[in-house]
């Protein structure tokens, strides 16, 4: 869905800003429709794709569920954060296929509804990077807490192993809801065992030139930062996945 | 000189009942022209204001960062530039709220508006109970909140709530807010503090997501350079800057729209005046050959005859003039009592504001069009009096003159003088040259038109019926006015049936957008385990809602086209295309929506397991997608490739369902992951759309709702009153357009009427006469009615595309309706017009003459 400068209806502006690409993990505000080229590109097939791609890949995999963050919105897939993340696995010698499964304006709950294709196949690996567009909306962190427990449990059942990136809530939700928020991450780590990134964003948030004029969404710079900060906590953990038999949900079939 | 003077006055003393009735035709001109632009001069004050209060001031300039001291700095010293007569500076923030009685532990997501002192610039703020806003009220933390606020956390007025970290009281309920975000829409409900309270809050930390808005009054003619200029100052930085005026959104392109429209009618009404002076004129003057062909033989020169007369018609044309200008002041002095009864609604109060009385310019133009017009279309004619031969007394021979430098040279500066005058009016040379030209063309058409009828209907003139046969040969005789009608009354339906489709059309656009069942809410992110209940919850009476459809969504990227035009193989390809490389949000259905329809291609019935889809026509165009070519997508890392089977045209300004650029076929998108969005009308009632949106979080909760009503609400408010000042307008129009023509055509009689007394003293009925008249007049009305009516479609569809940037619409009615009334009207007016001379005895005219 296109949003034309000349849409007519405040209503239509409305509707189309945020089912398109306004709430992509940006405020309604900031994040108007049709402003930005958008260039969020394409993540690799998934092998069972109904039709596998030329550039078919049989390694085994690391998705990263996520939203506009994680897909690069705003800038080039080359430089989004997954896709650097790719070039050091390649870089350090393992074979590990990042699938790059976020979603421009997706919450924890869109992210629930599609966890199970994501996990579709040999996977290894999820990094968990949601929660971006729950904190703009100032949804109930009860809600956060529940889908994002579930989407950890899922994957371990597969037996893939869970990474958790955290994300704040902007401080003008109050400090009661920011405190809140915050914890849920922590708690989820703690309670599933999982290595918890704690802020996606740390040190790229509020730094005037590692973002876009929406104030949100980090620059090719800034997507560099959170690749290191992320990488320092991936890379043990992907070098002992990759050596890892396959887990028992993997390619055989579905859970 | 003396006897220049004397000689104007004795011929008017002659003529005197002659002179009246040029008179009062060119009173009748000055004064639509001076009561249409006095109204629509006020009119658009109004829209001004109306204008400034959505935004509550002349211009924002407005940063979602927060301020810098070197953007301060720089803003401070366009200000002082400028002249900026005042300025409020204000901060909005969503953030939570919830009571300070901990017994109480709801929270509710509130909109946050921090405002200065000198809060509101424009507009007033209005509180429940018809309490006036002072700012001291929110003084000592007070609190001023929406009512839902009360609702959503079940507190009263006097009551305490936490912001951030803090206990605000609240004062009161706001009613209405100047200046409520128009264009944004908002994920709560209004709360307002006191600008020196947002720090305390603790609210605006680094992170924070809230905007700064400095509000700025200032003289209007430096509105629009102190914007450009803080664009260019602030290019590369967070910071935008607009005025009321801005054309950024829709209702400022609305009221652009209506604007322009307006100025349309207002140089409109002046041409028709014009015309109608203008051909007054000439048949004046031309009525006056024989009397000059009488000074002639005792001796006068055409210099002191041409002098006489010009006087005489300057006089008369500026006394009518004076006239019109009393005539409109009366008129718009009427007009409260006209619109009074018919509309006590809120849109009423528009006209309420408006400034009844004839402005100063519009006094001055009408006095100046009125004298000058008139002065412009008696040169011309009279210069005929050169060659006006003493002889013409005895044969009543026409003159033909020989080819006239100086005449040619008049014409060519009373063109020029047009051309001036119009672009005057239109405040633009283009324009003015546009619509000279447009005129010319059509004056032409009309000209061949008439001389074309005359050919025609000769064969007509051995006719056997008496009154159809003269009424033919009037047609062609020598001296006749067929011309002049046609001209005048072709031009006059032109410039009125025009304006009326216009103001049709711009209706229909305007109500397209206020329309009662729009929706005002809209539901995201609803999951597909939810849809069932949300769909129950919904169409439970006791919620409240309207028909809602929940739409299923999904997020694609083309990353290729294959197609006969274009073959995009993989996704740089297709990026480098540029816009085709984005997420769109699709969905699939099995019908299509009412705002949609096939432009080429098939839609489907039914599910199938091949991918199909159907593309937006726009898009289609833009990157050579065509039926039967294969886009392939990548639907969450999945690559479906569908072949497009139909190309939809969308009615975007209609779009209740929203608009989608890819529908797909069902059967392929149903199993994967996708969401759901709902727009639909809410409760009505604020407590019921509280209640509504509490509930369906409370069991949905990451459901969002957004509630749009209040946007809806303003911009209806404002758009019936835009449409009832157009419709006022067009009102007026028609009724002065009508009055001008009525007065151009009668004028004509006074050549009618001694033909009409010579026929009824060689025994022609009365009635065979009347018969003869409305033939006549009849066919050219007729005739005159459908060039016009033609050239106003043309009219319609360059306005429509070119000045009021909305879609062209044909209002057949309109046209008919227009070819069948200026029939009547002038059929009615030839016959009227000569009713003396019908009921009088034929010598009595033939004396008087």
């Amino acid at each position: 869905m296109i949003v034309r400068r000349r849409t007519a209806l405040v209503v239509l502006l409305l509707a189309l800003s945020i089912v398109a690409a306004a709430p992509a993990c940006g405020s309604p505000d900031a994040d108007r429709p049709g402003e930005r080229p958008a260039a969020a590109p394409a993540a690799p097939p998934a092998a069972d794709a109904p039709r596998p791609p030329a550039t078919a890949d049989s390694r085994p995999r690391l998705v990263v569920l996520g939203d506009s963050l994680t897909a690069g919105l705003g800038i080039d897939i080359e430089d989004a954060y997954p896709t650097l993340l790719q070039r050091r696995l390649d870089e350090a010698g393992i074979g590990l296929r990042v699938v790059n499964a976020g979603i421009s304006g997706d919450t924890s709950a869109g992210g629930l509804s599609r966890v199970d294709l994501a996990l579709d196949g040999d996977v290894r690996v999820m990094l968990v990077a949601l929660g971006g567009n729950d904190a703009l909306r100032a949804l109930p962190v009860d809600e956060l807490r529940r889908n994002l427990s579930r989407i950890i449990e899922r994957a371990q059942a597969r037996g893939v192993t869970v990474v958790l990136a955290g994300m704040e809530a902007p401080p003008n939700f109050g400090h009661d809801y920011v405190v809140a928020f915050r914890q849920v991450y922590r708690t989820l780590a703690e309670q599933f065992d999982v290595p918890l990134i704690p802020f996606l964003l740390d040190g790229v948030a509020g730094v005037e030139r590692l973002n876009q004029s929406d104030g949100i969404h980090p620059t090719a710079e800034g997507a560099r930062m959170i690749a290191d900060h992320v990488w320092a906590v991936l890379q043990p953990i992907a070098r002992d996945a990759v050596t890892r038999p396959a887990p028992a949900g993997g390619e055989a079939g579905r859970g | 000189m003396m006897f220049v003077l004397r000689m104007a006055l004795r011929e008017t003393r002659a003529s005197w009942r002659r002179l009246l009735f040029f008179f009062v035709c060119i009173a009748v001109g000055v004064a639509a022209i001076v009561t249409l632009r006095s109204v629509i001069q006020s009119v658009r004050d109004v829209f001004g204001q109306e204008a400034r209060t959505l935004i509550a001031a002349d211009v924002l300039v407005s940063t979602v960062r927060p301020w810098t001291p070197e953007a301060r700095a720089t803003i401070d010293r366009r200000l002082a530039e400028a002249g900026a007569e005042a300025r409020v500076d204000t901060v909005e923030t969503p953030t939570m709220v919830r009571p300070a009685d901990p017994a109480k532990s709801t929270t509710r997501m509130v909109e946050l508006r921090a405002i200065g002192p000198e809060f509101p610039l424009y507009g007033t703020m209005t509180l429940d109970g018809g309490q006036p806003y002072r700012h001291e009220m929110l003084a000592g933390r007070g609190v001023l909140v929406r009512p839902e606020v009360l609702t959503a956390l079940g507190v009263t007025v006097g009551e305490p709530i936490v912001i951030g970290q803090l206990p605000f009281t609240i004062r009161g309920v706001i009613t209405n807010e100047p200046g409520a975000r128009v264009g944004n829409f908002s994920l709560g409900p209004r709360v307002m503090i006191d600008l020196a309270d947002v720090d305390a809050t603790g609210l605006l930390a680094v992170g924070s997501r809230a905007r700064r808005v400095l509000q700025v009054k200032l003289p209007e003619s430096r509105i629009q350079p102190l914007v450009a200029q803080l664009r260019t100052d602030f290019a590369e930085q967070f910071v935008n800057a607009r005025s009321y005026r801005s054309d950024d959104d829709e209702i400022g392109r609305d009221f652009e729209r209506a604007e322009n429209y307006l100025s349309l009618v207002g140089l409109v009404i002046v041409i028709l005046g014009g015309i109608a002076v203008s051909s007054v004129t000439r048949v004046f003057v031309l009525q006056k050959i024989r009397s000059i062909a009488v000074l002639k033989c005792i001796g006068a020169r055409s210099g002191q005859i041409i002098a006489v007369y010009l006087i005489q018609v300057l006089t008369l044309g500026l006394a009518g003039s004076v006239l019109g200008v009393v005539l409109a002041r009366l008129a718009i002095a009427a007009i409260p009592y006209f619109v009074e009864p018919i509309d006590t609604s809120a849109a009423g109060t528009l006209l309420a504001e408006v400034h009844y009385g004839v402005t100063w310019s519009a006094a001055l133009q009408g006095l100046g069009i009125g004298g000058l017009v008139s002065l412009l279309f008696s040169v011309v004619p009279l210069l005929q009096v050169r060659f006006v031969k003493p002889s013409l007394l005895l044969r009543d021979e026409s003159t033909k003159a020989p080819f006239d430098a100086t005449r040619a040279v008049a014409i060519a500066l009373v063109s020029a003088a047009l051309v001036a005058l119009t672009a005057w009016q239109a405040a633009s040379l283009t324009i003015g040259v546009a619509v000279c030209a447009g005129f010319a063309t059509l004056a032409v058409v009309l000209m061949a038109v008439g001389r074309l009828l005359v050919q025609v209907v000769a064969p007509l003139s051995t006719s056997r019926s008496f009154p159809l046969r003269h009424a033919v040969l009037h047609l062609s005789r020598p001296g006749n006015q067929t011309r002049v009608i046609l001209l005048a009354v072709g031009l006059g339906a032109f410039f009125i049936v025009g304006v009326r489709s216009l103001q049709a059309s711009l209706l229909e656009e305007l109500s397209m957008q206020t329309s009662e069942d729009s929706p005002d809410m809209f539901l995201m992110d609803v999951q597909r385990e939810q849809v069932e209940g949300v769909r129950a919850f919904l169409a439970d009476p006791a919620n409240g809602a309207g028909p809602a459809t929940l739409i299923p969504v999904l997020r694609a990227r083309v990353i290729g086209v294959e197609g006969r035009e274009t073959q995009l193989e993989s996704f740089e390809d297709v990026r480098a295309r540029g816009s085709l490389a984005r997420e769109y949000t699709v969905t699939y259905r099995d019908a299509l929506e009412a705002n949609e329809t096939i432009a080429e291609g098939k839609f489907w019935s039914g599910p199938s397991s091949e991918p199909e889809v159907s593309v937006e026509r726009g898009l289609s165009e833009r990157f050579d997608i065509n039926v039967g070519d294969t886009v392939r997508f990548d639907l969450l890392g999945r690559t479906i490739s569908a072949r497009v089977t139909s190309l939809r045209e969308v009615d975007w300004r209609d779009s209740r369902a929203g608009g989608f650029m890819f529908v797909f076929r069902p059967g392929v998108l149903d199993t994967l992951p996708q969401w759901y969005i709902a727009p639909l009308k809410g409760p009505t009632g604020s407590a019921a759309r509280v209640r509504f949106q509490h509930d369906l979080v409370a069991r949905y909760g990451n459901v969002s709702v957004i509630d749009f009503r209040d946007i809806l609400l303003t911009i209806r408010d404002v758009m019936s009153k835009v449409t009832l000042a157009i419709s006022v307008v067009g009102a007026l129009v028609l009724f002065s357009g009508g009055l001008i023509l009525i007065g151009a055509v009668a004028m004509t009689k006074f050549q009618r009427v001694y033909e009409a007394a010579v026929f009824k003293t060689l025994g022609a009925s009365t009635g065979a006469i009347a018969r003869m008249l409305l033939f006549e007049y009849g066919v050219l009305g007729a005739l005159a009615g459908l060039v016009g009516s033609l050239g106003a479609v043309a009219l319609t569809w360059g306005v429509s595309r070119f000045a009021l940037d909305i879609p062209w619409r044909l209002f057949v009615g309109e046209h008919v309706a227009g070819v069948a009334f200026t029939a009547v009207l002038v059929a009615a007016i030839g016959v009227l017009s000569s009713v003396d001379v019908l009921r009088n005895k034929p010598l009595l005219t033939l004396r008087a003459e």
